[in-house]
């Protein structure tokens, strides 16, 4: 014990007989690691507000529909009215549990839309409006016109390219073309425009119009089925947890998605983001490693005879080498400290700023079938620092080895005698 | 002779060689060294410079290893030995003192003379009534929690002789301890080797070429071209 306090003493000093030379390094370590941190801030952050975002457009955090619904589509795959009521019950005794705050009902279908002036396909989504309201956004994206009221069945919200191809303003009337659910037969139904909106996902603007859930299930012919049920969490991260709690309780009846299988685009297109991120990441600090791996070899390099000095004394060639690593320690047991409280103080500007994209895009920018938003918001997690802290820690150990073996090899004995 | 009481041979080299290539060049620091050294003795390695004498101190350590012949510390072989328990042999058995003093620089002159009985694992208040005492011995109350940098080259010695010593090692090893002192200092460094010597039977081993340093030996040994040219016990008034 006391050898070892010794040791702790002696790394700790010798740090500070070069100040410069341990701030420098110390610095280089605590800017990566705070970069670090804030550059998976801001890339948490924007994955975060890209499935939030798609979330609010129609998705949700988790989903359960008919079994193959997702893979195979069709509008005869359906959810009976047994099988909802089973999810609204599952929904209600877990609301607390789960973190559940909305559970809606949707429908599905791919149509035709024609005014006066030409016709277009479209895809039909049959909502429960005044609950949309309170979790979607679609609402937020109206850019003329009123979002839907239940009570008005004959109206739709139609995106913008709709609009503009059919030339159609909040008030004027369109018709609707679209195959029953369970028949070959085709239905149509005049409906007016009640509102145009823009959500910035241009497939999406283009062709998609909204239109309340009974009049969908009217013109499918469902009675009181739906394609699916959404569910909307107080927080992402619970997703999986409620989608397998889900698959456990309501069976194989229904399949039951977390938004990972629901918007597999997103998924990917953020796996192949963090993985260019790692790569990234990866680049800089080995950069930042040649650097710290250099100064302690050279630390250790300059102090030859102080090495062989400790080897006179009966210092054995575990604790020579334990002093390297601990010196090593300390710098990182710094770096940490430093990089944490400067990546914190990073993330915390752009948690409550934001990061403006308009900065790098001049206009919207979509990825994975989801919108960016324009202003990036940082999030940041325990999970994230500690695993970055480990990381400082295990590349300032592996560095260490080096100088430390060297330290730990002594054979300079012909110094001691050297003024 | 030493007065103190001999407890037989404490260290033996027999036939040791020791030679270094630089280049394409061989150089032959010692050759074929036969000595003893028995417990108490004070003796000086002797000889001008290049004949040897620190190449013979770090082999009598283990801090280097012998071309041709064996060492022996105690009924200890040192080829024998590796690395680790050469650093443990030295850590129980051997204080050294240098030219160059070679403290620890980021250490106290406290710390610095503690060093080897933290080390061993000597209990705090024990070892710090030790080293007090220790230094007080050695003329450094007052200074022991100056760095060597804030001491002076006789007092940093004289830390090097309470470090060299603290541990109550069977042998120490000096190269050239006086060396870097002035005269005053020196003599009275070397009435402190010589009373350490006297009152604890600690055996020293140092090399000088200085003659008024060999003078307060009790054995000569003198090198030249990494050859024993003598070995002569002399008869030394008492300090």
């Amino acid at each position: 014990m006391n050898a070892l306090r010794i040791i702790i003493i002696i790394a700790w000093r010798n740090l500070w007989r070069n100040p410069r030379r341990t701030v420098l390094t110390a610095g280089t370590v605590s800017l990566g690691l705070g970069l670090l941190l804030v550059f998976l801030g801001i890339g948490d952050g924007s994955h975060r507000q890209m499935i939030q975002g798609a979330v609010r457009l129609g998705g949700a955090h988790v989903a359960v529909q008919a079994v193959g619904y997702q893979e195979r589509g069709g509008i005869e795959r359906t959810l009976s009215a047994e099988q909802i009521a089973r999810v609204s019950s599952w929904a209600q005794s877990n609301r607390k549990q789960l973190g559940i705050t909305q559970v809606l009902s949707r429908v599905f279908a791919s149509g035709l839309v024609s005014s006066a002036d030409g016709a277009t396909g479209v895809r039909v989504i049959g909502l429960e409006p005044a609950k949309e309201k309170g979790v979607s956004s679609f609402h937020e994206k109206l850019i003329r016109g009123d979002f839907l009221i239940s009570t008005r069945d004959n109206t739709a919200v139609i995106g913008e390219g709709v609009a503009r191809k059919l030339k159609l303003e909040p008030g004027e009337k369109f018709v609707l073309m679209v195959q029953a659910a369970h028949s070959p037969e085709i239905q149509s139904l005049l409906l007016r425009v009640a509102g145009v909106m823009r959500t910035g996902l241009e497939d999406f603007d283009q062709a998609t119009i909204l239109i309340p859930l009974p009049t969908a299930q009217q013109l499918l012919k469902l009675g009181d089925e739906v394609h699916q049920t959404a569910i909307v969490l107080d927080q992402l991260e619970h997703s999986q947890e409620a989608a397998e709690d889900g698959k456990r309780r309501l069976g194989p009846e229904v399949e039951v998605l977390s938004w990972l299988d629901l918007m597999p685009e997103l998924r990917d297109f953020i796996k192949i983001d963090d993985g260019g991120s790692y790569v990234f990441n990866s680049l800089f600090f080995m950069i930042i490693a040649f650097l710290v791996a250099n100064t302690l070899l050279m630390s250790v390099l300059e102090r030859r005879r102080e090495f062989a000095l400790l080897d006179a004394l009966g210092f054995t060639p575990v604790r020579r080498f334990l002093l390297v690593i601990l010196e090593a320690v300390w710098i990182a047991l710094l770096s940490v400290a430093a990089g944490t409280g400067l990546g914190y103080a990073g993330h915390l500007y752009f948690y409550h700023r934001g990061l403006p994209l308009s900065l790098f895009y001049s206009s919207e920018v979509s990825a994975g079938g989801a919108l960016i938003d324009p202003v990036i918001y940082s999030h940041l997690t325990w999970t994230r620092i500690f695993g970055a802290a480990q990381l400082v820690f295990a590349l300032t150990f592996l560095l260490a080895l080096l100088p430390a073996w060297r330290g730990a090899k002594g054979q300079d004995a012909h110094l001691l005698g050297q003024a | 002779m030493s007065n103190s009481k001999t407890t037989g041979s404490l260290l033996r080299l027999e036939g040791v060689s020791r030679q270094y290539t630089q280049g394409e060049e061989t150089v032959h620091a010692l050759r074929d060294v036969t000595f003893e050294a028995d417990g108490g003795e004070f003796i000086a390695i002797a000889g001008p410079s290049g004949s040897g004498k620190t190449t013979l101190l770090n082999l009598c350590a283990g801090l280097d290893r012998p071309t041709a012949g064996k060492v022996w510390l105690g009924n200890r072989d040192l080829s024998e030995l590796n690395r680790h328990q050469l650093a443990r042999l030295r850590l129980e058995e051997v204080g050294f003192i240098f030219q160059a003093f070679n403290l620890i620089p980021v250490l106290s002159a406290e710390e610095n003379a503690e060093f080897i009985l933290l080390l061993r694992g000597m209990a705090g208040e024990t070892r710090r009534a030790k080293i007090r005492a220790l230094l007080k011995e050695v003329g450094l109350e007052g200074l022991e929690s100056r760095r060597p940098g804030q001491l002076s080259g006789g007092q940093q010695q004289r830390v090097a002789v309470a470090r060299a010593i603290a541990a109550e090692p069977k042998l120490v090893l000096a190269d050239e301890p006086t060396a870097n002192l002035d005269t005053e200092t020196a003599f009275s460094l070397l009435n402190l080797m010589d009373r350490l010597n006297r009152e604890h039977g600690t055996t020293f081993l140092f090399s000088t070429h200085d003659p008024r340093v060999m003078q307060r030996a009790h054995r000569i040994i003198h090198l030249l071209d990494g050859r024993i040219e003598s070995d002569e016990r002399v008869a030394v008034e008492q300090a």
